[in-house]
């Protein structure tokens, strides 16, 4: 059989499987599986790259950051935030609305996945903001649209998994998500503004409720600057922030707002111990069938193919990047992606010269746009479901809120300067740039 | 669930010990393989249990909008593909970690068919839950799976 033929029929088999119902990293398996049969690789050679693929150290990081949104969440530590963004943001049109992007964005700072932040907001704010006469429909769009902030705001748990994968670094691409993140955060805010429901007017919030509110929440706030200082001053690597900023949780933040929840703490730690395997084992799959991908020149053909169509501009190259990704993205999921393309996205990275921080960031952007388009939107799918809301009306109140993404996503191409603007000054060598030999500073080439 | 409990708290208090033993100036180089250790088996028991709670990531519950024999064909398919993944893991793996006795993990020379062995286990784990399910889906029917 052909490389092509053995490609396809991979494919075809991982998806049939998959959209039967067998469990996303089965169905990868079983792909892999049934084609090394028609090529002369070893089986147990495909459990070993089963293995090669969760060997790396970076992805310690993922249950880390898990484990702080789960605490945080457990804890009922998060409604503080709530209180915070209500008092800053809650007087003005549609201020449910923009309590939950604010929120989302406060949230996205400390945790790393959208599940985490759906799961709260559909609980907290979404029963509250039926009560103000919200439709069920755009309830759940804008609570999966803001919930995508959590991948592009660090830590963020796509970018670990980039950043592992394609050999990037980690706090380079956490620094980039931020303008991207913070774009969608008030696109979100502007378009509940102009376009979004009334809601009910509530009264500006006095300074005195303001000052206690932001008290309340100072000590989960301090979470991301930990985090993200660790990492800048190169004290920790991203795996030892989050372990940090775990302790941080059981030491100052529970003991301090929620005593009670300790009783808890040994369930909600098996729990984690369990939600962490579920995408790691995925990540393990997905790289034992990127690796078959790789074996049968896969990534060269389409790499070649885009090459040919764009030439040596990464603008384009760009844009059929993220073209491919906004259609993969609709029917697999984010990390299974992220480790199955990226000998694609090395491989053109490579050879259009482009900063991989910055490709990094466009292709996280544009993943995290996939979490709420059909039929695959996962953070769409989970509010609907807890917002009891039908996922066809939701997704047509998501419809206007795309071009909030597609607004970010040609930003992202079309202004590297302005995205990789924090890594460079922060994180220099992340963006390519080197000590300078004859002086202080760094040298950046263009 | 309980393995997995002691996998992730195993692993933080090597972490911590890593960065607490650097900061103070001697390190203790084994945390670092202490700490694979506990995360690669943490994986792959969870991996099982989440086979069991039927946690899994799913692309569509395809089955879930069935009912009567025909969703029933469907969750046996399902499950009979899984239990040939299952059995791929375990003999496949097996073999792996046998070949895993050539290799060495640094610095305390362990071969790293310690950290193989996690493959097979899981996959008689996940093999031994899908038959349990199967039984008990074919005798009571089978449950919802939960929110994706």
């Amino acid at each position: 059989m052909s490389n092509g033929l053995l490609i396809f029929l991979m494919a075809f088999l991982f998806l049939f499987l998959g959209y039967l119902g067998v469990p996303v990293a089965f169905a990868l398996i079983a792909g892999v599986m049934a084609v090394a049969a028609f090529t002369p690789v070893s089986l147990p050679s495909i459990m070993g790259q089963l293995f090669n693929g969760i060997d790396v150290e970076a992805l310690l990081a993922v249950p880390f950051f898990l484990m702080v949104g789960e605490l945080m969440t457990a804890a009922n530590v998060t409604s503080r935030m709530i209180t915070l963004s209500q008092a800053m943001i809650g007087h003005l049109r549609g201020g449910l609305a923009q309590v939950v992007t604010l929120f989302s964005m406060f949230f996205a700072g400390i945790s790393g996945s959208s599940a985490a932040d759906v799961a709260v907001l559909s609980r907290t704010l979404g029963p509250e903001m039926k009560r103000e006469g919200y439709s069920g429909g755009f309830i759940a769009a804008l609570i999966a649209s803001a919930s995508t902030m959590a991948n592009l705001i660090p830590p963020s748990i796509m970018a670990i998994v980039y950043g592992a994968t394609g050999n990037v670094s980690i706090g380079g691409l956490f620094l980039a998500g931020v303008v991207p993140g913070v774009m969608v955060g008030i696109g979100l805010m502007i378009y509940s503004y102009f376009f979004g429901p009334v809601g009910v007017q509530h009264r500006r919030a006095t300074f005195p409720e303001f000052a206690a509110a932001a008290k309340g929440a100072s000590l989960p706030l301090v979470i991301p600057v930990i985090i993200m200082g660790g990492i800048l001053s190169g004290f920790f690597t991203p795996t030892e922030a989050g372990v940090v900023a775990v302790l941080y949780i059981l030491a100052v933040v529970i003991p301090a707002l929620n005593r009670g929840y300790f009783r808890q703490l040994p369930r909600d730690l098996a729990h984690t111990g369990l939600l962490y395997s579920i995408p790691l084992i995925t990540i393990a799959a997905s790289s034992a069938f990127g690796w078959m991908l790789a074996y049968l020149r896969g990534p060269a053909v389409v790499s070649g193919w885009m090459a040919s169509v764009a030439g040596g501009d990464p603008q384009l190259i760009m844009l059929l990047l993220v073209a491919l990704f906004i259609i993969v993205g609709d029917f697999i999921d984010a990390i299974p992606a992220i480790i199955i393309f990226m000998p694609i996205i090395s491989d053109l990275t490579q050879n259009a010269d482009i900063k991989p921080v910055h490709m990094g960031v466009v292709i996280i952007v544009t993943l995290a746009f996939g979490l709420i388009t059909p039929p695959y939107g996962l953070a769409l799918l989970m509010a609907a479901k807890f917002t009891g809301v039908r996922f066809g009306r939701a997704m047509l109140d998501s419809f206007p809120i795309y071009v909030v993404f597609l607004a970010t996503i040609l930003f992202c191409i079309y202004f590297p300067d302005v995205v990789l603007w924090l890594p460079k000054h922060f994180l220099p060598q992340s963006v390519g740039c080197f000590p300078n030999p004859g002086g202080a500073g760094y040298i950046c080439p263009p | 669930m309980i393995l997995c409990g002691i996998a992730i708290a195993g692993f933080t208090v090597t972490v911590v010990c890593d960065i607490a033993t650097r900061t103070l100036g001697r390190p203790w180089l084994w945390l670092q393989e202490a700490t694979m250790t506990f995360f690669i088996y943490g994986v792959f028991a969870g991996t099982a249990a989440a086979t069991r709670r039927n946690d899994h990531l799913y692309l569509a519950v395809l089955a879930e909008s069935m009912s009567g024999r025909k969703r029933l064909a469907f969750e046996i398919f399902n499950r009979a593909v899984v239990l040939v993944v299952a059995f791929c893991m375990s003999w496949y793996g097996y073999l792996n970690f046998l070949d895993g006795f050539k290799s060495l993990r640094m610095p305390s020379m362990t071969p790293l068919a310690s950290l193989y062995a996690a493959i097979p286990l899981c996959g008689v784990l996940v093999a031994l839950f899908t038959v349990e399910q199967l039984v008990n889906g074919w005798k009571n029917g089978f449950p919802e799976k939960p929110a994706p």
